[in-house]
């Protein structure tokens, strides 16, 4: 079974990480490098992505001319998608372990587990 | 460059349940499109649908290093209902792509217009960092 492992944080949560010093930033990277070669060596690990900063991002509409209208103004409580894990596991149980694991490695912060829609991925 | 293209919805998002069946049919037919347009222009790295937001899960380690799963999250989360990764040659392209599917139909097929998240992906950490 898929899961993704999203790790979220606000432009404050941001912005304090770059404030860290160079080795515990190290250190962190360190830890999550780890975690990914042991996902690697059990079969689990299906890809993992980081994003760039907030500051990148862009919200996008559909205008009813079809052209894109872009804005990049978003409420300051807003949780941005930091990067990602997918891993495909025996069970839900399996991904949370995977999921502490990683949030242990980043302050304890809450990592959102969910689980792919496999009966629309199939029908593509 | 590859780009994210995140479509987000409040748990208000889970409507598309009361969606007629033609509504819905034609909403994942015109997703299905996109996905085998783009694949055809070689910009699609991957696409994927989420299950519910009521399947959703927090996790954090304990002190122990135990995983601690929660189910409640603010009313006001957005949650990703699925995304696209497409690998293009500039952002303009990634926001004309973000635009086509903002505008999928909804129901009695008129377009939804829904705001779409777009973010650059990295390649990976920075060297100095591993």
């Amino acid at each position: 079974m898929k899961y993704i492992l999203l790790m979220s944080g606000t432009r404050a949560g941001v912005e304090a990480y770059h404030a860290w010093p160079k080795q515990d930033i190290d250190a962190h990277m360190a830890v999550l490098h780890r975690i990914n070669q042991d996902l690697a060596e059990s079969g689990e690990f299906v890809s993992t992505q980081g994003l760039t900063e907030p500051k990148e991002a862009k919200v996008v509409r559909g205008e009813k001319n079809g052209l894109p209208v872009t804005d990049g103004i978003f409420p300051e409580s807003k949780e941005f998608l930091l990067g990602y894990w997918i891993v495909d596991v025996a069970n839900a149980e399996r991904a949370y372990a995977i999921a502490g694991r990683i949030s242990g490695a980043s302050l304890n912060m809450p990592i959102e587990v969910r689980q792919f829609a496999t009966h629309e991925a199939k029908s593509r | 460059m590859k780009y994210i293209l995140m479509m987000n919805t409040m748990k208000a998002g889970q409507g598309v349940l009361g969606w007629l069946k033609k509504d819905l049919q034609a909403h994942i037919g015109f997703m299905i499109g996109v996905n085998k347009e783009l694949r055809g222009r070689g910009e699609l790295v991957s696409a994927e649908g989420l299950s519910f937001p009521d399947q959703a899960k927090l996790v954090r380690a304990s002190k122990d290093g135990q995983p601690v799963t929660d189910g409640i999250f603010p009313e006001s989360k957005e949650f990703l209902a699925g995304f696209w990764i497409i690998d293009v040659d500039s952002a303009q392209r990634a926001y004309e792509i973000a635009a086509k599917v903002s505008a999928a139909p909804g129901p009695g097929g008129a377009p939804l217009n829904m705001p779409i998240e777009v973010r650059p992906v990295m390649s990976g950490p920075p060297t100095d960092m591993l």
